[in-house]
């Protein structure tokens, strides 16, 4: 893992934040996971302990967006507190207001020495596999602009892996962009970037992370898997959580396909990497806290959340691949749906077997 | 040495008769020949990219850098039989295809494969007792920068990724080397692949049960 020290302003016009910023990738996360992972790092934080912290299943009818951090929130609006409730992380969504510099809001951040996170099109970064060829809504963290050059820098864990300065034109294309949708980028295009950005609001006090912490946090995940409304969404909130709202995911996924309804498929794919992942990081959190202390039922469950990730491949992939063809593909879709409802309750089983043990 | 191993037709376990698939013995090795089987192209060449696809972003591998259609190849010490050149592609998308083995008894079943995205599934293997056993089968992704995440050994490795209309640098890509346990003291008929269109199997073979061990 690569190091930089940053150095602090050389021109009038030119910040960077300071510290190591430091790559953090999983196989089964997104941009999303690993630009705030990105953000911990630099305040010295683990990003497993933070974002594998909480579990829980949560769909938002009607509100999936074709774009790879596309996630559910539990606090409306604030990413940060929705990826991790159990630590002192907020986030908060940006759009320059009219008036103002493009920049501004980015420049003001760095000037503070705190990180952004920028939505982009991966259309328009020339680091990017997709650069000239693919649309596809993407997150980056963003370290430092420097007008007098007319760059600015940005650092992607996620493949091939990126860090350093971009000109400041391309990444404007990219951060304005349309990301227009097109027949082979219809993953993860067809929802405009917007020049949107996220403030990241860390606190002081993180708590440590020890067996009386993971017993609260299995003990919630028990509470959430069995809760049928969300606490602490507002009473406006519809999300569908816990089991019975995996049920009713997958049973309308299921009736969707047999009614030929692709889009609700093609769906399951942009939606399905944000529980996949968290299942991911929970899973392996877990287990490595378990095989470091000696706890084998504590590892044991975090492999059963970890056949969790396992089984969303299955869901999301059929669904992805069936999507032009939904009705041919109703008994995959049926055999996963049950592999997929099997495995998170065979998870929570052995998450209240850990729980007790600690 | 190699033996051509004549292919026998083994009872159905679902009445139809099924597919037989060629095999090749090398060692106490039974490469398995997949390319009845292959429905799904996931290798192209530079100068044809769009027609392969290992995933849903149409992704493929670099044909360049990879051994020919059914060329065998050895990855720890297990020998493997591409599937051959054909129209029909160069792997196995698992959609529950039934590969029917010649009669006898193997401690493992060695798969090259590789999947969009890791993921676990079963294989449902048949004995000629009339016996099934679900097993599981673990693969792991071919995308950059997934490790061996269930402990496969790197069996192919490119240093490129093929996109729709571009080769890319610094994306690498790889197969895995995965095995599944016999563990049944039975003599093996057949294998039901997965239901499960992420994994991708682009060679099979058999190790057959030492003599001293049956």
């Amino acid at each position: 893992m690569s190091t930089i020290a940053q150095g602090n302003h050389f021109t009038q016009r030119a910040w960077v934040v300071r510290g190591q910023l430091l790559f953090w990738y999983r196989d089964l996360i997104s941009c999303l996971q690993s630009t705030f992972a990105t953000v911990l790092r630099h305040a010295g934080q683990d990003p497993l302990e933070v974002l594998g912290a909480h579990w829980e299943f949560r769909f938002t009818p009607g509100k999936v967006h074709a774009e790879e951090f596309d996630y559910p929130c539990r606090f409306s609006g604030d990413l940060g507190r929705s990826l991790a409730p159990y630590h002192p992380v907020s986030s908060r969504w940006h759009r320059p207001a009219e008036a103002e510099a493009p920049l501004a809001g980015l420049i003001a951040a760095a000037q503070r020495q705190q990180l952004t996170i920028a939505a982009v099109d991966n259309f328009h970064l020339p680091f990017r596999p997709a650069f000239h060829d693919v649309h596809a809504a993407h997150l980056v963290v963003v370290y430092g602009v420097d007008e007098h050059r007319g760059l600015i820098y940005v650092c992607d864990s996620m493949p091939p892996q990126f860090r350093g300065p971009i000109p400041i034109a391309d990444f404007l294309n990219a951060w304005g962009s349309t990301n227009q949708r097109t027949e082979q980028d219809e993953v993860f295009s067809g929802t405009g970037i917007d020049r949107r950005w996220l403030s990241v609001e860390l606190g002081e006090a993180f708590p440590e992370f020890d067996a009386a912490f993971l017993r609260r946090a299995l003990a919630a995940d028990r509470q959430l898997w069995g809760m049928r409304a969300p606490q602490h969404g507002g009473p406006e909130c519809d999300d569908w959580t816990g089991a019975p709202g995996l049920w009713q995911f997958l049973d309308t996924l299921l009736e969707c396909s047999r009614g030929g309804d692709g889009a609700v498929l093609a769906q399951a794919y942009p939606f399905g990497w944000g529980p996949q992942a968290q299942a991911s990081l929970h899973g392996e959190l877990l287990r490595r806290w378990g095989s470091q202390h000696r706890a084998p039922v504590v590892a044991e469950a975090g492999a059963r959340v970890e056949a969790v990730a396992h089984a969303w491949t299955g869901l999301r992939m059929t669904a992805a691949h069936g999507r032009h063809t939904p009705t041919a593909v109703v008994a995959d879709l049926e055999r996963h749906a049950r592999i997929l409802r099997n495995c998170y309750e065979a998870a929570v089983e052995t998450l209240y077997e850990a729980e007790v043990t600690l | 040495m190699r033996v051509e191993v004549p292919v026998e037709h083994q009872a159905n376990p679902n009445g139809a008769r099924p597919v037989a698939q060629p095999v090749t013995m090398v060692h106490g090795f039974a490469m398995v020949d997949l390319s009845s089987l292959a429905d799904n192209r996931a290798i192209s060449s530079a100068a044809a990219l769009g027609t392969g696809a290992m995933n849903v972003w149409g992704n493929s591998l670099p044909a360049e850098d990879l051994p020919g259609p059914g060329t065998t190849l050895s990855r720890e010490l297990v020998p493997f039989q591409l599937v051959a050149a054909s129209a029909a592609g160069d792997n196995v998308r698992c959609s529950g295809q039934y590969v029917s083995v010649p009669c006898g008894r193997y401690d493992w079943v060695h798969l090259l494969a590789a999947a969009e995205r890791r993921t676990e599934d079963t294989v449902a293997m048949h004995f000629v007792s009339g016996a099934v056993d679900f097993e599981a089968l673990r693969v792991s992704d071919f995308w950059t920068g997934a490790p061996a995440w269930f402990g496969e050994a790197q069996a192919l490795h490119t240093p490129f990724m093929h996109y729709r209309r571009h080769v890319q640098p610094q994306m690498p890509a790889q197969l895995w080397s995965q095995r599944v346990a016999v563990t049944r003291r039975d003599d093996l008929i057949g294998l039901r692949l997965p239901h499960n269109v992420a994994i991708h199997v682009f060679a099979l073979t058999l190790q057959t049960v030492h003599e001293e061990h049956r």
